[in-house]
């Protein structure tokens, strides 16, 4: 059994730090969550967190225009961000003996973004998020499922009903103080989780630590989310779309709300997920793809978000000449047949996730960005242990409590992709 | 409490040592190469079959076989049915990568360490005794068919695909996508796959590597009890010229009605991976388009907006494979967009770079090397690099030396002699009816619209 080590600590301004040392590798990961996404996103300012996570990478007070990527990459290191509905975080990979530049370089920004920040780098860098929004979404077969998807199994007033990307008119309308007014509301060190992994020095890493965030101040208390976080478990009803796109397949997109990352429910989910379209062994790779050649490919994914509900999405293409309708049924069909669910099978799943978090640990930049996550979803570091037995506590019994309680008619978004021009009775 | 220095960037530390895993050979009565090497403290190890069995290798008008052949290995053995392979495999937690490359045919598993010798007879089983059933064979051409029917309407494969159809002479294999073409794939029959399977896979033809949590004796009693009685045969070798599709730079706009973004490749033929210019090269393209920092996202991103990211990179392959500018800009700004990126490239290749330019790419290359060696399954791959392309053993050890060597007069040579600014095919994947005119405004070359693709 494979156990991660870590140590934590808070500073007095409220941030959580997690060190985990392996001394096996010269290189350090530095990971931040800050506990801000999509989800807090006002009306009118879909994408602002996304767009913002951008400006984070423009300079602050003492750290000129392009120097964050630039100092980075020259001391060999790789870094990004990246933003959810969730959270938002940073995070570079560097040589063991640069951990202080990293250090320098994320509290500049947790503390001193705001000098540096200019109408011009916020016209340049929407251009650049709106033209990621073309790249990922709008000129992108099949580009905007999520977008649609997060619309039909979320209420209009619940903050995962608007997808990370944004409207395009939502933001041309950011402004420099809507920048301002969100860094201050959510970009403080007590919203945020600090991890290292890799190789340093504890006593010394806790205090540079000290000495590089400790003196930024403490933010206010983060407001609550917007619009309305409880509802009800399912969505009480069959939420149906059908969407005419340039493209040669139809594809079948289902959704099912799910219990919230963390509950026992949802690790059911997980492993369902596994049963139903992870591998060759699948259900639905079997059925759909392999003996019924129905289908060109199965997905199967839960997402592991906390608000309220999270979701299940499966998605599959049909093979040319295949009527959307049949696939569809074909699909149901094993989805409903999950009430039967085997021992084996559930066996199966566990084994291919505990070998897939194996593979996964094996890089300092995941456990940090995992330890991080832990720290700031649960309060609890050292679920990244102790996660895996809560997936292997699964029953077959829970599988197919679960399947008989959240994937049924009541809770289930259809959405179909049809060629432009092509009937189909979806 | 001390405070700290903010104006400036703190100094680096004292550098830690690194240390590359060193590589055991052996090799099998039948001549199998064996390499293992020693990675990571997690109890996991990646095995991995480099079978001189690429795309390179398929014969002219049956475009795709290799990569059908590999798919189909796990479609049933002379024992075992797709099903059971499948089931058994993945009851035991564990699955197998099989794709074919250019250059080879790899198949991997990363399995814990307790698993791997039960996972290696399955392996085994699937690389040697392959029963290539007929339904299965033609289930799989269909979805290769039907994933190339997608990729037309895919923008970036799109632009991928006809990237290399125009860089390439009609004829040269790199000039068609790995996957196919509709006819050739078609085409194909299960007899192909076998034939092609029996003239390929050979023990004498490919190397097993072994790494992670496992020794030399480990891995090669592993090898040897799953791969020993693999019989030897004739290999055979690929033989093709590389010749290029354009004489004169030319602009092939790729039809595409209603696009918000244009898909733009800038491409010629680059070098073989045994080129002697390789490190240069590397540096060179580093400074061009290989990093974040790189001048031509530093100007089409940062400065000017244009787009979400533009990188440049060359394919080192056996032979020349492509060297390829690529970006997606928003169709208003398409021909601005092409007109930057060839300022770019005419400004490296005309005045070089600057010494500070030079020193931070080499750095970077230097230093990121560990970070992509982190997982066994990375490392296993880097290894693959050395066994295809008969790199030496010590090719880790070296790599940052090589790479401190280039200099700034290395990378301005390499720049004029590989950035052939007069023979580029510029193809744009987007709405001609929008961006034709603006591109044939630029003067760079021929204009020239596919409608059918």
């Amino acid at each position: 059994m494979v156990r991660i080590p870590f140590e934590t600590h808070r500073l007095d301004n409220g941030l959580r730090v997690v060190l985990s040392r392996d001394p096996s590798v010269p290189v350090v990961a530095i990971n931040l969550w800050y506990g801000v996404g999509s989800r807090n996103e006002r009306p009118g300012r879909t994408g602002f967190a996304h767009l913002f996570e951008h400006m984070m990478f423009q300079g602050s007070a003492h750290v000129p225009e392009t120097a964050h990527f630039a100092l980075i990459e020259q001391a060999g290191g790789s870094l990004n961000g990246s933003t959810w509905l969730d959270r938002t975080n940073y995070f570079e990979t560097l040589p063991a003996h640069y951990l202080e530049l990293g250090l320098w370089l994320e509290s500049d920004r947790m503390g001193w973004l705001l000098p540096a920040m200019t109408q011009e780098k916020l016209d340049n860098q929407r251009d650049v998020v709106k033209n990621e929004r073309r790249w990922r979404v709008d000129n992108q077969p099949y580009g905007d499922w999520d977008e649609r998807i997060q619309a039909m199994v979320y209420p209009p007033d619940h903050p995962y009903h608007h997808s990370v990307i944004g409207s395009m008119e939502d933001l041309d309308a950011a402004t420099l103080e809507d920048v301002e007014a969100f860094f201050r509301t959510y970009y403080a060190p007590n919203n945020a989780v600090l991890t290292l992994c890799g190789e340093f020095d504890p006593a010394e890493a806790r205090d540079l630590i000290e000495r590089y965030f400790g003196e930024i101040p403490r933010g206010p208390e983060v407001p609550p989310l917007p619009g309305r976080t409880e509802i009800p478990p399912v969505i009480g009803e069959e939420v149906r779309q059908r969407v005419e796109q340039d493209i040669s397949l139809p594809r079948l997109y289902l959704a099912y709300r799910i219990p919230p990352y963390g509950d026992d429910g949802f690790y059911a989910a997980a492993v369902a997920s596994f049963v139903l379209a992870w591998g060759k062994a699948s259900r639905l790779y079997r059925s759909l793809v392999r003996d019924r050649r129905l289908a060109q490919d199965v997905v199967a994914y839960a997402f592991p978000i906390v608000v309220g509900s999270a979701m299940l999405v499966l998605w599959s293409t049909a093979r040319p000449g295949v009527e959307p309708g049949c696939l569809e049924r074909a699909f149901l069909d094993e989805i409903e047949g999950l009430a039967n669910v085997q021992d084996a099978e559930v066996e199966r799943a566990i084994h291919l996730i505990e070998t897939r978090r194996l593979i996964d640990l094996q890089r300092v930049d995941e456990r940090a960005d995992q330890l991080s996550m832990f720290t700031m979803l649960f309060d609890d570091p050292d679920r990244i242990n102790t996660e895996l037995d809560r997936i292997k506590a699964v029953t077959t019994a829970d599988v197919r409590r679960f399947a008989e309680r959240y994937l049924g008619a009541d809770n289930r978004a259809v959405l179909w992709y049809v060629p432009r021009g092509q009937g189909g009775a979806a | 409490m001390s405070t700290v220095q903010r104006d400036r960037p703190p100094a680096p530390g004292p550098i830690r040592p690194l240390v590359f895993p060193t590589i055991e050979r052996r090799r099998l009565d039948n001549d199998l190469a064996v390499l293992a090497a020693r990675h990571g403290n997690l109890p996991l190890v990646t095995a991995m079959l480099v079978v001189d069995a690429g795309a390179a290798g398929d014969p002219a008008r049956k475009a795709g076989l290799a990569k059908l052949t590999t798919d189909a290995l796990e479609t049933g053995t002379r024992t075992r049915s797709a099903d059971q392979i499948a089931w058994e495999l993945e009851h035991l937690g564990i699955e197998i990568d099989a794709a074919a490359t250019w250059d080879a045919a790899i198949l991997s598993v990363t399995a814990p360490r307790e698993r791997l010798e039960a996972a290696l007879e399955l392996f085994a089983d699937i690389v040697r005794h392959p029963a290539f059933p007929e339904a299965e064979v033609e289930r799989l051409r269909d979805e290769q068919l039907a994933t190339i029917m997608q990729n037309r309407k895919e923008p970036r494969a799109l632009a991928n695909d006809m990237a290399a159809h125009f860089i390439f002479a009609e004829g040269v294999p790199y000039g068609r996508p790995l996957i196919g073409t509709t006819a050739s794939v078609q085409a194909l029959t299960r007899d192909d796959v076998e034939a092609f399977y029996r003239t390929h896979y050979l023990p004498n033809a490919s190397s097993l590597l072994f790494v992670g949590d496992i020794d030399a004796d480990m891995a090669h009693g592993l090898a040897d009890r799953h791969f020993g009685e693999w019989p030897a045969g004739q290999p055979t070798t690929a033989e093709f010229e590389v010749v290029p599709g354009v004489e004169t730079r030319t602009i092939f706009i790729v039809d595409r009605p209603g696009s918000v973004q244009s898909e733009i490749r800038i491409g010629d033929i680059g070098v073989a991976r045994h080129h002697e210019d390789y490190f240069p090269l590397l540096v060179m393209n580093t400074i061009l388009g290989g990093a974040f920092t790189s001048r031509l996202n530093l100007s089409l991103r940062e400065r000017h907006g244009f787009t979400y990211g533009a990188r440049s990179g060359f394919a080192f392959r056996k032979r020349p494979g492509p060297f390829i500018v690529q970006v997606a800009v928003a169709t208003e700004v398409t021909a601005r967009a092409v007109e930057e990126a060839l300022k770019e490239m005419a400004a490296l290749r005309d005045e070089g770079a600057t010494e500070q330019e030079v020193a931070a790419a080499r750095d970077y290359l230097r230093g990121v090397l560990p970070l992509q060696l982190q997982t066994t399954e990375q490392l296993a791959s880097r290894l693959a690099d050395i066994v295809i392309f008969d790199l030496p053993d010590d090719y880790f050890q070296q790599y940052r030396q090589r790479i401190a060597e280039v200099s700034p007069e290395d990378v301005h040579r390499v720049a004029r002699q590989h950035l052939r600014l007069d023979r580029l095919a510029i193809v744009i994947v987007g709405d001609a009816e929008r961006i034709a005119s603006s591109l044939e405004d630029l003067g760079l070359g021929a204009v020239v619209i596919h409608q059918d693709h």
